[in-house]
């Protein structure tokens, strides 16, 4: 829009109608909104490259996602247009073709006694959960019907209310509870060993009643639509440029001062940093913060390449999410990482258009791990520790996958390259304090703040996934900004 | 200007935004959410898409005056000729 890039000139790169901080997900689907509607948007990024947690990073000539396991949400043919998937895209006028998502080929959740799989026909999840549990049935039913009627995405429900809870209410297996959770806890909740109802619903229907994909370039084929979209619109982004303090007057936010001792007048600012994260910020904050409010889950996630493709020895599977005992401890562990329950990704199983295959194998693992614990260690130790859980990690996971314990000595001598990333990384990523995969527990769902003319998206206005964060930031970018302009 | 052509515009617009809809029979007095897959993000972009492309501005408590391509026309209409007059 010529009509953007002329107003960002007039206002000589200081003062801009809307800032939006991080560029991660929910900060570049805002972004890009308001570019489309002619407004003058400066998009400020930390680190050296977009995505916050779904970034990417380059290892040994090769590229590597950082957060994407899975594009959930991917929509079944029968109920297309209702995908927030489908909705996204829409409001980013970006074809759904042009994201070039490929299907999971089947999935599992593996418990001592219970193997349950899926893929993306939710009717055989269903058929699975019956099988596995005959007894719950009409049961597990009720449920689906009570989840059918509550709508996860609205900006007025409630973020605090136990799935754990709703889930006892309505059926009467401990195990199937477990079950559900684990794999939603993993895929988004930010509180210890539960998940609040609606970020339940919403990755459950993400899940399984939609279903997993990825690109075959991985997350990149998000994120170039988006930035040429957002840049031919004229908006503007600064990289390795961090906010400092953001500087407010009464009950508005009135410029940011910038790490280089800039200072950037803003009309409306969007910050995508996490609620705590925003709060310190503040030129008015007080310096007591409220330790509850700081998120504790954060992982360890290693990555394994190798010249086979995992299919060659035996592992089909696209995702398994696993847990070695009947009760899910989704929770800060007591020691550097806790490799009882991960979630192991094989990203070359999804079934990728005309046959095309990733070049080699990864077998990619994670872990719940300990922030303090691992901000702790001197450089040496945090080196040599990464390989020790690493290990640790991959000896559990593989006895979750077919034959994968007898395999273990030969996949270590067959491994090409090896990536770990830990708490550190994840904080490095995303900014959030401690490592906090998900942010804080505390959420803004309409991310109002205490100041007129600052809002909060991402991570803690509590929509989860890629497709949630970027319907959250297209959210506060409508419901904010456009829809009372 | 006539009101048929505003009923064409705010198609069009709808051709714009939800690419994937069927727009060849569109009937004008149905509501378009009982006919098309919209919701109310799509009705926002309409109003922004009006704003953007021929200056008209809906304030959000008259939203509801464009569920139907009548009605739109009905309201749009005086708009787009005051536009033209001035």
């Amino acid at each position: 829009m010529p009509n953007a890039r002329r107003k960002t000139e007039a206002l000589d790169g200081q003062h801009f109608e809307v800032v939006v901080i991080g560029s991660g997900m929910a900060g570049l689907a805002s972004a890009l909104r308001l570019a489309m509607f002619g407004k003058s948007v400066l998009l400020l990024e930390k680190h050296y490259v977009v995505g916050g947690l779904n970034s990417f990073f380059a290892r040994g000539g090769r590229k590597f996602d950082v957060g994407l396991h899975a594009v959930t949400n991917f929509p079944p043919n029968d109920s297309a247009k209702a995908s927030p998937l489908i909705r996204l895209c829409r409001q980013l006028r970006i074809p759904f073709e042009e994201l070039a998502l490929s299907p999971q080929s089947f999935s599992r959740i593996a418990f001592p006694d219970v193997d349950l799989k899926f893929n993306n026909e939710f009717a055989f999840f269903i058929s699975e959960v019956e099988r596995l549990f005959p007894r719950e049935q009409d049961r597990f039913q009720k449920l689906l019907r009570t989840m059918e009627a509550f709508d996860a995405y609205s900006p007025e429900v409630a973020g605090d209310v136990s799935a754990r809870a709703i889930l006892g209410e309505h059926l009467q297996e401990p195990l199937l509870i477990e079950i559900l959770l684990c794999p939603t806890c993993y895929y988004g909740s930010a509180v210890e060993n539960d998940i609040d109802f609606a970020s339940f619903v919403m990755l459950f229907d993400a899940i399984f009643r939609q279903g997993l994909a990825r690109p075959l370039d991985g997350i990149r084929r998000f994120l170039d639509p988006i930035l040429k979209r957002y840049e031919e619109l004229g908006g503007k982004r600064r990289m390795n440029l961090g906010v400092k303090r953001i500087v407010t007057k009464n009950d508005k936010v009135e410029r940011l001062e910038l790490d280089n001792e800039e200072s950037i007048f803003a009309d409306h600012v969007i910050s995508t940093c996490g609620v705590v994260e925003t709060e310190q910020m503040l030129s008015s904050a007080s310096q007591a913060e409220d330790a509850d409010d700081v998120g504790r889950i954060s992982i360890l996630e290693s990555i394994a390449v190798f010249k086979e493709q995992p299919a060659d020895l035996g592992w089909e599977e696209t995702i398994v999410f696993y847990n070695d005992d009947d009760v899910f401890r989704y929770e800060r562990p007591d020691e550097l990482t806790d490799p009882r329950s991960g979630v192991i990704c094989i990203p070359n199983n999804y079934r990728y258009p005309y046959g095309e295959q990733m070049p080699e194998g990864q077998l990619r693992v994670t872990c719940l791990a300990n922030y303090e614990k691992w901000g702790a260690l001197d450089e040496n130790t945090y080196r040599s520790q990464k390989e020790i859980c690493r290990k640790a990690m991959l000896d559990v996971a593989l006895g979750y996958l077919p034959n994968g314990k007898s395999m273990a000595k030969e996949l270590e001598e067959r491994t090409e390259l090896l990536d770990i990333f830990s708490p550190r990384t994840i904080k490095k990523f995303t900014s959030h304090l401690d490592g906090a995969l998900y942010g804080s527990p505390r959420k803004s769902r309409d991310g109002s703040t205490q100041f007129s003319n600052l809002y909060l998206a991402g991570s803690d206005q509590g929509y989860v996934g890629i497709v949630g964060a970027m319907l959250g930031g297209v959210a506060v970018a409508n419901n904010r900004i456009l829809r009372g302009d | 200007m006539d009101k048929e052509k505003v009923k064409q515009i705010v198609l069009d617009i709808i051709a714009e935004i939800a690419p994937d809809e069927d727009l060849t029979d569109v009937k004008p007095e149905v509501r378009l959410r009982d006919q098309l897959d919209l919701d109310s993000m799509d009705f926002l972009d309409i109003v922004m898409e009006l704003r953007k492309q021929h200056g008209i501005e809906v304030p959000e408590a008259e939203y509801r005056q464009l569920e139907s391509l009548d009605s739109s026309a009905e309201y749009l209409f005086p708009k787009f000729e005051a536009k033209a007059v001035a």
